[in-house]
């Protein structure tokens, strides 16, 4: 027996119990994470269930090749960073507008309510969420249509006009994320150094000032460490927000299908090894996006990555 | 000068107080809708449109669910407790025990173990290879198991509460060591009672993840029995979207009455359900993780 094995089994004979304490975890891991990797193969093969896994034709990049030569394939592309790419960008100006003014409010408990009223859409589900947008978006007695033709506008027939959506449900997701997020800003204020305020006040600053010359500034790592981090998700979309919202509407479906939601769609109608290889572009997408997104942390925080 | 910028300063700061309870309303508002058009009279609802004030109060609606429907919904409420109970107990449990053990800085291979997990987040097989093996090996299809097990271990939650862990100093546990204490013993002894407020966190979020769950029922599930919540209002909502699309024919939804706008918004409020009544107390906690889980170690 070599000693590299030798010192790998006397350690984890010594520290047997501890081990055996991560044995549940990593079994879980093991089952859902890293045996499906196996299943990858099927992205280069033309999947049938007689043949198995293993056994079904290999294919090399036919079901790529299909996925980019037809025009759904760059359709959901562009829909999931369309729809990122905004949420992305509202997401840092919304709660960091939201944490900056929660820090001049004066009066604890109206901080208090206020906060504790934005932190609760995080607490419901996208199937809420969806629940919630009908009655807001019905085309009968929905809240927007009451709007409008209270302004004697003409009412809107929202679940057929699919060029709504994709900015329905962007500032959904702001909706529900901001309050969340916003905790992370202010986590973030609390460590900031009161004196500067102090002495920018006897210099004569005003409020204005103080927010755009020293709160944004100071917030600048924590501003682009949780903006690479989406930038590194970019690829993926949130699955239960756009069925939640729209479920398998037909009529929205073209507007509003991301990658995620395709390949749960496609898996039925186009098979296994077609969806997989959609899904294993955009795990290395994903893969790819990540690591750079580390790799450029590391640069602009000193050496600190994201993970 | 100095009056101006009184003046200027005093701007910002009343500007602060009106976005901040505009947005804050606009955060509650849909909640009190919701509630609103369930205690609203049908009728006065398909008049005048949904409403911020309730028409007509009455718990007429609820008293209809609990008439037609309460079996269902009685059933879906067991399958959410039992998931969010029993899965939440064992996630904690899972997840504490690891995350014990790669707090401990003697053991050698606890960055491995940290790598190993962190890789799962960069890197998946994707949603087709996980479905294939939870159907086919792991026999997960309309089984109340594929309600749990998927999501009983959280990476995130493992950093989280290591971090909580982390805290702790080693002397506590090297005098209990000398005492021949076992980690095992040290950590249900020792650790856990001085993370108690880490358990909790962690544990709201997984009790929260489960209660709001219904992605794993669409994957899973096809027996009504064994409907969450969450995926019962799921499908009534898709039912009413199916039938005013026009795709199922009028003469097979005449049969069925569709649900009214007060049923959809009722049952919406029995699904958010204890939530209602529990976040404003549970919300600390959530804060209390989310902070820790923005400082790096």
């Amino acid at each position: 027996m070599s000693s590299a094995v030798k010192g790998f089994l006397s350690e984890i004979m010594k520290n047997r119990l501890l081990y055996l304490m991560c044995l549940p975890a990593l079994i879980v891991l093991l089952m859902f994470s890293y045996i499906p990797f196996a299943g990858i193969w099927m992205a280069f093969t033309d999947f049938n269930v007689v043949d198995g896994i293993f056994g079904s034709k290999f294919v090399g990049l036919d079901n790529f090749k299909y996925f980019f030569s037809n025009s759904m394939g760059w359709k959901v592309i562009y829909n999931t960073l369309y729809i990122n790419f905004f949420g992305i960008i509202l997401g840092i100006i919304v709660p960091v507008g939201i944490a900056i003014l929660l820090n001049e409010i004066r009066h604890d408990s109206y901080k208090r309510v206020a906060q504790s009223m934005m932190f609760f859409p995080y607490f419901i589900s996208w199937v809420v969420v969806g629940a919630i947008l009908y009655g807001i978006f019905s085309t009968d007695v929905g809240v927007a249509n009451n709007i409008l033709k209270f302004f004697g506008a003409e009412p809107i027939s929202w679940y057929s006009e699919p060029k709504y959506w994709k900015w329905i449900i962007i500032l959904a997701s702001v909706w529900k994320w901001s309050g969340y997020s916003s905790i992370i800003y202010m986590a973030a204020m609390a460590n900031f150094d009161g004196s500067l305020y102090e002495s920018a006040k006897v210099d004569g600053a005003n409020k204005l000032q103080s927010i755009f010359y020293l709160t944004i500034p100071m917030l600048k790592p924590t501003i682009i460490v949780l903006t690479l981090l989406s930038v590194g998700r970019i690829f993926y979309g949130d699955f239960g927000m756009i069925y939640g919202i729209v479920g398998n509407n037909p009529v929205l479906a073209d507007e509003v299908t991301v990658i995620d939601t395709y390949v749960y769609a496609s898996m039925r109608s186009l098979g296994f090894s077609y969806s997989t290889a959609i899904g294993l572009f955009q795990s290395v997408m994903g893969l790819i996006l990540i690591t750079a997104a580390n790799k450029s942390a590391k640069k602009m925080n000193d050496g600190e990555g994201l993970f | 000068m100095g009056t101006n910028r009184l003046v200027g300063d005093k701007l910002v700061i009343s500007l602060a107080y009106c976005l901040i309870g505009l947005f804050a309303l606009v955060c509650l508002y849909p909640l009190i809708l919701t509630l609103s058009v369930s205690f609203s009279a049908e009728q006065e609802v398909t008049r005048n449109g949904y409403s911020i004030l309730p028409q007509s109060p009455t718990i007429d609606t609820y008293k209809y669910i609990f008439v037609n429907s309460g079996a269902k919904i009685l059933k879906s409420y067991g399958v959410t407790i039992f998931i969010t109970v029993v899965g939440t107990i064992s996630a904690l449990l899972i997840t504490s025990m690891i995350s014990f053990a790669i707090s401990i800085k003697k053991l050698r291979y606890r960055n491995i173990i940290a790598f190993i997990s962190n890789f799962t987040i960069i890197f998946s097989a994707g949603l087709i290879p996980w479905y294939m093996v939870s159907v086919n090996y792991y026999g997960l299809k309309n089984s109340i198991l594929a309600l749990i097990i998927p999501s009983v271990f959280s990476v995130w939650n493992m950093f989280l509460m290591r971090t909580f862990f982390a805290s702790i100093s080693p002397s506590m546990y090297e005098a209990a060591e000398i005492d021949g204490a076992n980690y095992f013993t040290i950590y249900v002894k020792i650790a856990l009672p001085l993370s108690k407020t880490a358990l909790l966190t962690v544990g709201l979020m997984y009790a929260l993840n489960y209660w709001n769950d219904w992605w794993n029922a669409l994957i899973f599930i096809n027996e009504k029995d064994l409907f969450p919540l969450q995926y019962y209002l799921y499908s009534i909502l898709s039912n009413v979207n199916a039938i005013s699309s026009g795709r199922i024919p009028t003469g097979a939804s005449g049969s069925i009455t569709l649900p009214a706008e007060t049923v959809k918004m009722a049952v919406t409020v029995i699904t958010i359900g204890p939530i209602i009544f529990l976040y404003p107390y549970i919300q600390k906690y959530f804060v209390h993780g989310i902070m820790a889980g923005a400082i790096k170690e």
